[in-house]
Formats: C-alpha cells, sequence, structure tokens
C-alpha cells in the first residue's frame, strides 16, 4: 500500500515535468531558453516516470534501470548536439550578414553586428553551397595530382 | 495448457504492486495526460521558426513517447513493453544526433 502511493507520487512527480517542459517549449522566446525547457522532461520527467513504474511494477526494474541510465547518457549528448547547431547557425548568419554590409558600405565594416535573426536567412543554403565549394576544390586536387602539368579551369 | 494461453501468462508481470483503484485510475489519468501533452510538442514542430527548433520539438516528442509506452506498460501490466521503449530510445538518440550534425555542418559524415 505504501509502496503504491509512493510509486503514484513519483509518477506525478514525472508528469509535472514533463508538463512543464512541453509548457516550457511551447511559450519560450528563444531556441536556447526552450531547449533548457525541454531538457527537463528527458532528466527529471522521464525518471520520475521511470522511479513510479519501478516502485509498481518491481519484476522490471532492471530493464527500467537500464533505459533510465542510457537516456541519462544520452539525452544530455542530443541536447548538447542541438544547441551547438544553434550556435553553429547563428556563426553562419552574422558571418554573412558582416560579408553584406562590406559589400554595402566599406565604411561600417567595424561596426558591431546587431542580434541576428537566424530566420531570415537561409542557412541550409549556405551550407550546401560552401560544401559544394568544397567537393568542387577537392576535385581539382585530385586532378592536378593525376596530371601535374594540366590546367586548372578556375584560376587560382 | 494451449498455446495462446501459455504466450499470454508468459507476457504478464509476475510481480505487480498495484491492485487498488486508486493505482489504476491514477496510473490511466497519467496515460492520458501525458498523451494529450504530444499536441502542444507537436505545435513547436509544425511552427518552429528555424530548423534546430523542429528537431528539439521531435526530441523532445520521443521522450514524451518512452515515457508513453512505460505506462502503457503499467496499464496492460506488461514488462515487455519496456524493452520497446529501450530501442526507441537508442533510435531517437541516433537519428538526433545525425539530424544535428546535418543541420550544423551541412552533411552527416
Amino acid at each position: 500500500m505504501l509502496l503504491e502511493f509512493l510509486g503514484v507520487a513519483a509518477l506525478a512527480f514525472g508528469l509535472f515535468f514533463c508538463a512543464v517542459g512541453v509548457l516550457g517549449v511551447m511559450r519560450m522566446p528563444d531556441s536556447l531558453t526552450r531547449l533548457h525547457a525541454s531538457g527537463k522532461v528527458a532528466t527529471l520527467g522521464l525518471f520520475g516516470l521511470l522511479v513510479g513504474a519501478a516502485l509498481l511494477m518491481p519484476s522490471a526494474w532492471l530493464r527500467l534501470l537500464a533505459l533510465g541510465l542510457f537516456v541519462l547518457l544520452t539525452s544530455p549528448v542530443a541536447t548538447h548536439a542541438i544547441a551547438a547547431s544553434v550556435h553553429r547557425r547563428r556563426e553562419i548568419a552574422a558571418s554573412v550578414r558582416r560579408q553584406r554590409e562590406i559589400v554595402e558600405d566599406p565604411a561600417e565594416s567595424d561596426a558591431p553586428t546587431e542580434a541576428v535573426d537566424e530566420t531570415a536567412l537561409d542557412v541550409t543554403a549556405v551550407l550546401s553551397r560552401s560544401r559544394i565549394q568544397e567537393i568542387i576544390e577537392a576535385q581539382e586536387r585530385a586532378l592536378r595530382h593525376q596530371r601535374p602539368d594540366a590546367k586548372t579551369k578556375r584560376d587560382p | 495448457m494451449t498455446i495462446s494461453e501459455n504466450a499470454s501468462r508468459e507476457s504478464k508481470a509476475y510481480w505487480v504492486m498495484f491492485e487498488s483503484d486508486f493505482a489504476q485510475t491514477a496510473i490511466q489519468f497519467i496515460l492520458l495526460a501525458l498523451v494529450s501533452l504530444l499536441i502542444p510538442a507537436s505545435y513547436r514542430v509544425i511552427v518552429g521558426p528555424t530548423l534546430p527548433d523542429r528537431l528539439q520539438a521531435v526530441d523532445l516528442i520521443t521522450t514524451l513517447l518512452i515515457g508513453i509506452i512505460v505506462m502503457l506498460a503499467l496499464v496492460e501490466r506488461t514488462e515487455n513493453f519496456v524493452d520497446m521503449a529501450i530501442a526507441l530510445a537508442a533510435f531517437a538518440f541516433i537519428g538526433t544526433i545525425s539530424i544535428a550534425r546535418y543541420i550544423s555542418e551541412g552533411r552527416v559524415f
């Protein structure tokens, strides 16, 4: 009976943190703050649910412990990867903005760039364009390695 | 003993701690609440302004699905469902890492 109440209390704890995390993901203004909110679901919310399930169904405690350890290991890694992608896309957007400002007005090139809105810029197109550039350069290097005397099409 | 009886007997958990009406109602209510939490999470998938926001919302949805599968194991009193949750966690980790790498580098490998 006591284990029942403890298990239901742990389940309610996990449900509360799941609801708070989903509310934060829905309402927070920024990508990184939303990541902060969704990290709570993976650790506190899911861990509360797993502890409650282990208290209510003790014959599955080893599988639940394995699942909890796996989530505890992998969820921060996934959140960190998403945060790194957010940061990298902002860097790309800032560099593209800076290049455009230099092209438009050379005198104001030293001016600090304001907060960059990466939604206004197609970062994926920039990334794929730079990737295509890399492939072309690698092909030219291979061609030069095959025939050292051959002239490349593009000017160096 | 027929085969189906044998299978159904083996799929049930042999050590379950809840018998009262209160615990069963609470478990079903929590399962319902977790399923209804999927709707505001998919709101972020649909209107997320950038690509990492959508990826993060999909990651959140898979985390909620792991919790839903665990609660379903409690409702059905079947401990084998937890294996499904472990497999889902593994595949969700691989998918999130590879898609995050793709949208930050422009390639996966």
